[in-house]
């Protein structure tokens, strides 16, 4: 799946010509939603508009990291189950959204595994400190004039592979506190 | 960490809430969540002091937030703890969110608690985060006439390469006895362990054997109790249980030299 992601991204000019009835690309801004203080980036809509993979920049700043600034990349494909209109044709909700991501953050501190970190032996840390795998849930509100660009507004809550564990083995950590708001702006370019 | 204009301001709203997280590696946490060190020993200074110093040494509470909260339970039913001591590996995977978690159920201890950094605190952003939630690495504090020495000695982190545990200043810290009749050393590794810099051993274990005043060295990271002299020279070491055991000591320390360990078992079952 993840190489799907990565072919759809980096090879969209090739997947709109083999897709016609794929919809356009979008541009994305995001904030917060353990990817970075804002990320940056886009994607194109397939399976007629109803998943949208893309691929996020994001940037922590020193005053947020502790030390040397961290970008983290991120892959995610949201999975949009239906569409609500709003009266007038301009509104639209999507009012479920569904997802999951892998990203990755850079800097020295972070191994993909322990075993590439060279320091600990086979199976010391069973997990990546540079790799998180996510899952998501939100709600979207979009905009725009028919057969013109819209724009979206979306809002969704995350969590992470390691904040499930620690979930999943205590009775005492609930659901809030694994979850992560996250949100952001979404365009479609014609 | 100063934050500047409508952007901070609405930056320090959104991280104040749990929900609101950039990167689970972030070291940013609100400021009452920060330096937490300083602010336990703050509390521990103007704390009435008795004659005896008797503290809870426990280990690695890592990924075991049901038994941290027994543990707080059990602790605070405890007369007469001056403080407790917790020898490292506060969180697994070094992520923020579990510094919190773990101090968000450490703070309701009667008494203040002090920690050490343990190996997998160091994993990833950890040592950024903990140095911003909790403070140095390696740091001293004085308390019923006994010194405390704390420090980083999870070797196998840094890759060995005799860097860490910093020998030359623990030599200073057990070297400065003045106005204490004590040294207590703590880091999370005990020096007979595999993760502790091996080219290290010699000149660390030389550094206590040197201090005539050193009671023991406490240390984790076994997840279990061990006792004894391994390296043959009159200096004691000991470990404590990781929390899962559902087992922690208290030390009372008197006189020159003189200590008792007690073990409390807490919580029913498993």
């Amino acid at each position: 799946m993840v190489a799907g992601m990565l072919a759809v991204v980096l090879l969209p000019t090739a997947s709109a010509r083999a897709q016609h009835a794929a919809g356009p690309y979008f541009l994305t801004l995001h904030v917060a939603g353990g990817t970075g203080l804002v990320a940056l980036g886009g994607g194109y809509r397939l399976a007629h508009e109803r998943l949208e993979p893309e691929l996020l920049v994001g940037y922590v700043p020193r005053r947020l990291s502790g030390g040397k600034a961290l970008a983290i990349f991120t892959l995610k494909t949201t999975w949009l189950p239906w569409k609500v209109g709003l009266g007038a044709a301009r509104w639209q909700t999507q009012p479920v959204t569904l997802g999951a991501m892998v990203n990755y953050t850079t800097g020295q501190q972070f191994f993909l595994t322990n075993n590439t970190a060279g320091r600990y032996r086979p199976g010391y840390y069973w997990w990546s400190s540079a790799v998180r795998l996510g899952l998501l849930a939100g709600t979207r509100l979009s905009y725009g004039r028919p057969g013109s660009a819209r724009t979206a507004a979306y809002a969704e809550l995350s969590t992470n592979d390691l904040h499930l564990v620690s979930a999943l083995t205590n009775h005492s950590l609930r659901l809030p506190d694994i979850l992560t708001l996250g949100g952001g702006l979404k365009q479609t370019l014609k | 960490m100063r934050l500047r204009g409508s952007g901070g301001i609405l930056l320090l709203l959104l991280a104040g809430c749990q929900l609101v997280e950039f990167s689970p590696n972030q070291a940013y946490v609100p400021t009452r969540e920060r330096s937490l060190t300083a602010q336990n020993l703050r509390r521990l200074e103007v704390q009435p002091a008795d004659d005896t110093l008797r503290f809870v040494f426990v280990g690695d509470t890592q990924r075991f937030y049901d038994e941290t909260e027994a543990f707080v339970a059990s602790v605070n039913r405890q007369r007469a703890v001056d403080f407790v001591l917790v020898g490292g590996d506060i969180s697994d995977f070094g992520l923020t969110r579990e510094f919190r978690w773990v101090n968000q159920r450490l703070a309701a201890l009667r008494v203040p608690y002090l920690t050490v950094i343990g190996n997998h605190d160091l994993v990833g952003n950890g040592s950024a985060v903990y140095q911003h939630i909790y403070g140095p690495l390696n740091y001293t504090f004085q308390y019923q006439q006994t010194r405390f020495i704390c420090l980083d000695n999870n070797g196998r982190e840094y890759g060995f390469g005799r860097q860490v545990p910093d020998v030359s200043w623990l030599r200073q810290q057990l070297a400065d006895t003045a106005g204490t009749r004590r040294t207590i050393v703590v880091g999370h590794m005990p020096p007979t362990d595999e993760d502790f810099d091996p080219q290290l051993v010699p000149a660390y274990t030389a550094a206590l054997r040197g201090c005539p005043q050193l009671v023991f060295h406490l240390a984790a990271h076994v997840h279990r109790f061990t006792a004894g002299q391994p390296f043959h020279d009159r200096v004691t070491y000991l470990t404590t249980y990781s929390l899962q055991k559902k087992r922690y000591h208290i030390l009372t320390v008197w006189g020159q030299r003189e200590f008792r360990l007690e073990t409390v078992t807490y919580g029913a079952g498993n």
